[in-house]
């Protein structure tokens, strides 16, 4: 019995490589199926934009070969995926899940994200997952939480749109019902966008220099499209503006925002500009009121957060240390109690054939006797069987059941009957 | 009983200034049931050697008292607005003042005690009550001004991280500002009807100074309500109005001594 990951993440290959290997949830039973064919008990395939990884329950030799194989398909051009590729197995593998989990394995420390990208991955594989992985993805989502919770890893914002939010955050006293003006269909914009919505920022207009593409963006996000004309005199009403053109020079001047400040009665604006070159004029964050910060800025605090999340990784790894030796002792368990089982049944089986046999030339014996006979049997093999079967088990606890186990099986041939 | 509870108070006091100020020092941010249990451990102990010390006359049992209101705003503070950051000023002021209270001595003085009536007292404790949220208000002015520079200055460090948000300063200033000064006035009102009921001579001079600080401090809480600043404009005001009260306050014990003389 085992466990295994087989998979790429962002260390080991690059962005255009992982888009290739990116499965859908509806890509994912498909794929399982195809790996699982090649000999395995159950599989989960994790797949999300930084990593995709094939976690797998007791796979065959050639398991691994499957999985390169599907993925080089995705990678064409006759490459191989298993040069971008990682193998764990067994608890370096329940280990590996346990620190994705935790966000130790993100490209940014600590992200929430993965938590749910996890869980997905389970739903998606629940089907073909088997009762080992089953068991190793909910414990793992617990240690994630355990992490989270016991740990600073996932205070701060650690990239430059949850460090918009935290800025934004810092103004207002809750971003919950904030209407926001998105300028420019930048994607870091429309990413920044989503983390405010999901804070509960309303964005209620969109300008963009074409109208259709604003008109796309603001029909995805409920907002009222407009040109970028008619956004200027809207800065008076809303309370945040994220701006991200692809203007080459300064869209939002000092002019134009101080023309409709006047109008704002002292209420705070804050105003972030996530395009390169910058959208908005660094004198504008001179007007009273307006907070501006740019992309720079943004990074800025992202880094402080990492640098400070960066503290609590020894206080995570041991939370992970800690759950892989519970997670590696019931794991152990599970393969003993089977073989134990078969161990017993077998020297049960030669008790009773021995006792039988003798009894039948002891034809002189009363019946009474030949209870205290069996009694005798009896007794002797538990006597027998006890220091094995506790040594075994407290073994199994501790994770080191393995080579006690594989010698059982061998001296009292259970290799042949359980077919392992 | 009274110094028991009073030293307790003080030593849960300092502990919370050291919880509020981990953090600045770049230590673990204390558990919030922490910064809410301790200062309220703190403050029962301190209400039960208030209570003893009735009727609270002189100058050690008038600062235990304005501690304990301190304390009870930081907590309230803390509980309704998150804003744990008032601490880094109520903290040490409340520790500091039940410590002086506790140099000076607890002990009520028999002279001023004699020819009280239960006024005099009402008089005392609600204009400290008055005083301790104005002190609030100052608080949370200065709060908001350090966060604003940070904001402005895109600097990212404890401040930014530790203090509250501006608007939710920006509010505990103008709710402590609109309640102390009416509080404020309850307390002057007395003052004058202990006054006049012959209770307490008061210096002439004490009184248009006193009634000049209660015009600066209507004004700070005019242009917030009635003119509707807000943000700097208002911090600003709220500072000036409390310093301009604190200021004439050590100008008159300085020129006209008596511990019994209030504003």
């Amino acid at each position: 019995m085992s466990i295994t990951v087989l998979g790429v993440n962002h260390r080991t290959a690059p962005l255009d490589v992982r888009e290739r290997f990116a499965h859908t949830t509806g890509e994912v039973p498909q794929a399982l199926e195809r790996v699982l064919a090649a000999g395995a008990r159950g599989g989960v395939l994790l797949s999300t934009c930084n990593r995709t990884e094939f976690y797998l329950a007791e796979p065959d030799d050639t398991v691994p070969e499957a999985v390169w194989a599907l993925l080089s398909e995705r990678l064409g051009a006759g490459r191989s995926a298993s040069a971008y590729g990682y193998v764990q197995r067994d608890r370096d593998a329940v280990r590996h899940l346990y620190r994705v989990s935790a966000g130790l394995d993100s490209m940014i420390l600590g992200e929430p994200q993965i938590q749910g990208q996890v869980r997905d991955a389970w739903d998606a594989s629940r089907p073909l997952a088997g009762p080992v992985l089953h068991r190793l993805f909910q414990s793992a989502l617990l240690v994630g939480a355990r992490v989270r919770s016991e740990t600073g890893l996932a205070t701060g914002a650690a990239s430059a749109p949850s460090a918009a939010v935290t800025v934004a955050g810092k103004i207002f006293t809750q971003l919950a019902g904030r209407s926001a003006l998105i300028l420019g269909a930048g994607d870091i914009a429309e990413l920044a966008a989503t983390c405010l919505v999901s804070e509960g920022v309303r964005v209620t207009l969109v300008a963009n220099r074409t109208y259709e593409r604003a008109r796309a963006i603001a029909e995805e996000l409920g907002a009222r499209a407009l040109t970028l004309d008619e956004a200027w005199e809207h800065f008076g009403d809303c309370d945040i503006v994220l701006s991200s053109t692809a203007a080459p020079h300064a869209v939002v001047t000092w002019d134009r925002v101080a023309a409709a400040i006047g109008r704002r009665g002292g209420r705070p604006l804050c105003i972030l500009d996530l395009a390169v070159p910058r959208d908005v004029e660094p004198a504008v964050a001179q007007l009273e009121n307006v907070f501006l910060y740019d992309l720079d800025d943004l990074q800025a605090v992202a880094a402080h957060a990492a640098a400070e999340r960066r503290n609590d990784i020894p206080a995570a790894e041991r939370i992970v240390t800690e759950e892989v030796e519970r997670f590696w002792g019931w794991y152990g368990g599970l393969v003993v109690v089977p073989v134990l089982r078969e161990f017993r049944e077998r020297m049960e089986a030669v008790r009773a054939a021995e006792l039988e046999r003798t009894l039948r030339r002891l034809t002189h014996l009363s019946p009474e006797d030949r209870d205290q006979i069996e009694y005798f049997s009896q007794a002797l093999l538990n006597k027998f069987l006890h220091q094995p079967t506790v040594v075994l088990k407290e073994a199994a606890r501790a994770g080191r059941g393995y080579g006690l186990l594989d010698a059982l099986k061998r001296l009292f041939g259970l290799e042949r009957r359980d077919g392992t | 009983m009274v110094l028991t509870s009073h030293f307790i108070a003080l030593g849960l006091y300092a502990l919370t200034t050291v919880l509020v100020l981990a953090p600045f020092a770049g230590l673990r941010s204390a558990p919030r049931s922490l910064l809410l249990g301790v200062p309220i451990a703190g403050i029962a102990a301190h209400l039960l050697g208030v209570a003893r010390l009735t009727p609270f006359m002189g100058v050690a049992p008038t600062l235990s008292m304005l501690a304990l209101f301190l304390a009870l705003f930081q907590v309230a503070s803390e509980a309704a607005f998150r804003a744990s950051a008032v601490g880094v000023f109520t903290g040490p002021l409340a520790t500091g003042l039940i410590g002086l209270a506790l140099l000076i001595g607890l002990v009520p003085d028999a002279r001023l005690v004699a020819g009280r009536s239960p006024w005099s007292i009402l008089h005392i404790t609600v204009s400290i009550l008055g005083l301790a949220m104005l002190a609030l208000a100052f608080i949370a002015a200065a709060l908001y001004l350090l966060q604003f520079r940070e904001l402005k200055a895109k600097r990212f460090g404890q401040v930014f991280r530790l203090f509250p948000p501006l608007e939710r300063l920006d509010q505990l200033n103008h709710l402590s500002l609109v309640v102390g000064f009416p509080t404020v006035t309850l307390g002057v009102l007395l003052g004058f009807g202990v006054r006049y009921a012959g209770g307490v001579s008061v210096d002439a001079a004490q009184v248009v100074w006193g009634m000049l600080m209660w015009l600066v401090l209507g004004w700070a809480v005019g242009v917030r309500v009635v003119r509707h600043w807000a943000g700097r404009r208002a911090a600003f005001a709220s500072i000036a109005s409390f310093a301009a009260v604190l200021l004439v306050y050590l100008a008159l014990k300085l020129t006209t001594p008596g511990t019994e003389r209030f504003l």
